[in-house]
């Protein structure tokens, strides 16, 4: 069943007065504990329905429907509280917050969710998820002290830590060398099919794709094939 | 605010530079209101030891007090109606030592009162100040303009006018001094509102003290001062923390991206500043209640934890003003931008 559906999503930017649409018309239907990536040449308008799709900006037209709700109709307040409780973000680059610790990073996504836990509990549940992405002994490590590898793993734990339903990753692995770029991915693989969260990747990295349960490519802001 | 504080501990020197500067511009200006205030007290301590009250001088004075002549009939009644009530006058001069050595006095005669040392005649009440001139109970003092001689009786403390100590003389000395009959000033105690009285206009306390010469023109130059200090200190929050502000815009938009909310980050802000602030002000209050303590002899320096509390307020309010101006970026701030922006 889809949790997460996108469509005729339009986009259009305005530049002075030159208007460039960017996404012509996209429908998109993810999957509980499925990945899909999005593929497609640079200004095809991947990124630009990722962050739609995550609530990062407004659409020019279209619906999008997230467990059963009306993404579209949605204050700017309901949206940002969906984006911390319900959603999880990877970035291009790991985004961490340069004076905080690991743990702490963790925490802040914690209470920022408002997941009523106790500091004990917070502590636990850190040390499980670290455990999971193999961090767990760099906890009290500070982001400048981290490899491009561990940084992405921190983020990809700050991104799941509070269970989201729906996981956006925005080329996660574009920093990363080959090696580690395939642990990423089966990183993220891995927390999709365990926590059953629906994620939905773009890549420009063909070697990415075999990690996707869907591949959707896109051009000229349509969908070419695979929605 | 834990991750406020965990930012400060990360960038201590940043944080330490502005603590600094803070620091620095709330000691200059609790030194410079200490210096007004002592300036103040140095100029006019008799008039500030009053009571809240009216004063009253005649009409044609022009706001002039040593010009001012109060009809002997108007005193009477005006005395006889206020039981507190009394007349006073207040002449600059000078009385000679037994060395002959001339010191500047500001002599002041009134009507009995509590509110004035009784004198009686021939006898001269001074401000300590002048002890140090060598000046004893007993001593004898002579003035060109008296036929006598005045015999110190005693001293006061911190009693000033004009920036000179005040000498209390008896009533009858002073008409014979000053060649005059009337008295100068009214002052009636506990009067919040002013009485209409023929041929007499009124002046609270605070309006009495602005008709001294220079007095104004004194506070209003050092206020001037330390209020363009305070403001300067709003300023610099604003900078300081707009420039931080700036580059934190990616980490802001992260924050964002990830649903944190903008009160949060404001909260933040909020808090550093006045942790800052507060740091900061506790060594300049130290600071400057150790200057008042140690300031060379004859400065006239009054610091009083009073001012030094209500600026420190208007301090912490004015750096809040300030930091919360520059934030109105974070508001701006679209998660968008940050994320395309790359490492924060």
């Amino acid at each position: 069943m889809s949790v997460f559906t996108v469509d005729e999503v339009k986009k259009t930017f305005t530049n002075g007065e030159v208007q460039e649409q960017v996404l012509k018309g996209v429908n998109l239907s993810l999957k509980q504990g499925e990945i899909t990536a999005l593929v497609g040449a640079s200004g095809s308008g991947k990124s630009t329905i990722l962050t739609i799709a995550a609530g990062l900006q407004p659409a020019s037209g279209g619906v999008i429907h997230f467990d059963g709700k009306n993404m579209t109709n949605m204050s700017q307040e309901e949206i940002r509280k969906i984006r911390a409780t319900e959603f999880g973000f990877i970035f291009q680059s790991s985004h961490l917050v340069p004076f905080l610790t690991v743990e702490e990073q963790l925490v802040l996504m914690l209470d920022v969710s408002g997941t009523k836990m106790k500091k004990k509990e917070q502590k636990e549940e850190v040390e499980k998820i670290l455990k999971l992405v193999g961090m767990d002994h760099r906890k009290d490590a500070y982001p400048a002290s981290l490899s491009g590898g561990e940084k992405q793993r921190v983020a990809i734990s700050r991104a799941i830590i509070h269970k989201p339903k729906m996981l956006f990753a925005d080329e996660p692995t574009a920093s990363l060398d080959s090696k580690r770029s395939k642990e990423v991915m089966m990183l993220i693989r891995d927390l999709t099919k365990t926590l059953h969260i629906t994620t939905l990747m773009v890549t420009h990295e063909e070697e990415m794709l075999p990690y996707a349960d869907h591949v959707v490519t896109m051009k000229d802001g349509l969908i070419l094939e695979g929605a | 605010m834990k991750i406020a504080w965990k930012e400060i501990k990360k960038s201590k020197s940043r944080f330490i530079i502005l603590g600094s500067i803070v620091f620095l511009v709330s000691l200059l200006t609790f030194i410079i209101s200490g210096l007004a205030n002592g300036l103040s007290q140095d100029n006019a301590a008799l008039i500030k030891d009053m009571p809240e009250g009216q004063f009253y001088m005649d009409e044609d004075a022009d706001e002039t007090y040593n010009l001012s002549k109060i009809n002997e009939d108007t005193q009477d009644k005006v005395l006889k109606d206020n039981k507190d009530a009394a007349a006073l006058s207040i002449q600059m001069g000078f009385v000679n030592d037994a060395d002959d050595k001339q010191q500047s006095v500001a002599f002041v005669t009134s009507t009995d009162s509590d509110l004035f040392e009784s004198v009686g005649e021939g006898e001269i009440i001074l401000d300590e100040s002048l002890k140090e001139k060598g000046i004893k109970v007993g001593d004898t003092l002579t003035n060109n303009q008296f036929s006598d001689d005045f015999t110190v009786k005693g001293f006061v403390d911190q009693k000033k006018f004009s920036h000179s100590p005040v000498a209390y003389i008896n009533m009858e000395n002073y008409k014979e001094m000053y060649r005059v009959n009337e008295m100068q000033l009214l002052f009636v105690p506990d009067q919040d509102k002013a009485q209409t009285i023929d041929g007499l206009q009124a002046f609270s306390n605070k309006d009495f003290l602005d008709t001294i010469p220079s007095y104004s023109a004194e506070q209003l130059s050092l206020n001037m001062i330390v209020w363009f200090l305070v403001v300067i200190s709003g300023m610099l929050f604003g900078i300081f923390f707009y420039m931080m502000n700036v580059q934190k815009i990616g980490l802001y938009g992260i924050l964002k991206a990830v649903g944190v909310k903008t009160s949060y980050l404001f909260k933040m802000m909020w808090s550093q500043m006045i942790l800052i602030t507060l740091i900061a002000l506790v060594f300049s209050v130290a600071l400057s209640q150790g200057f008042a303590m140690f300031a060379p002899e004859g400065m006239p320096f009054h610091l009083t934890i009073e001012t030094t509390v209500q600026l420190s307020v208007v301090f912490v309010i004015i750096g809040f003003i300030g930091a919360t101006l520059s934030g109105i970026q974070i508001k701006k701030v679209e998660p968008l931008q940050a994320i395309q922006q790359g490492e924060v």
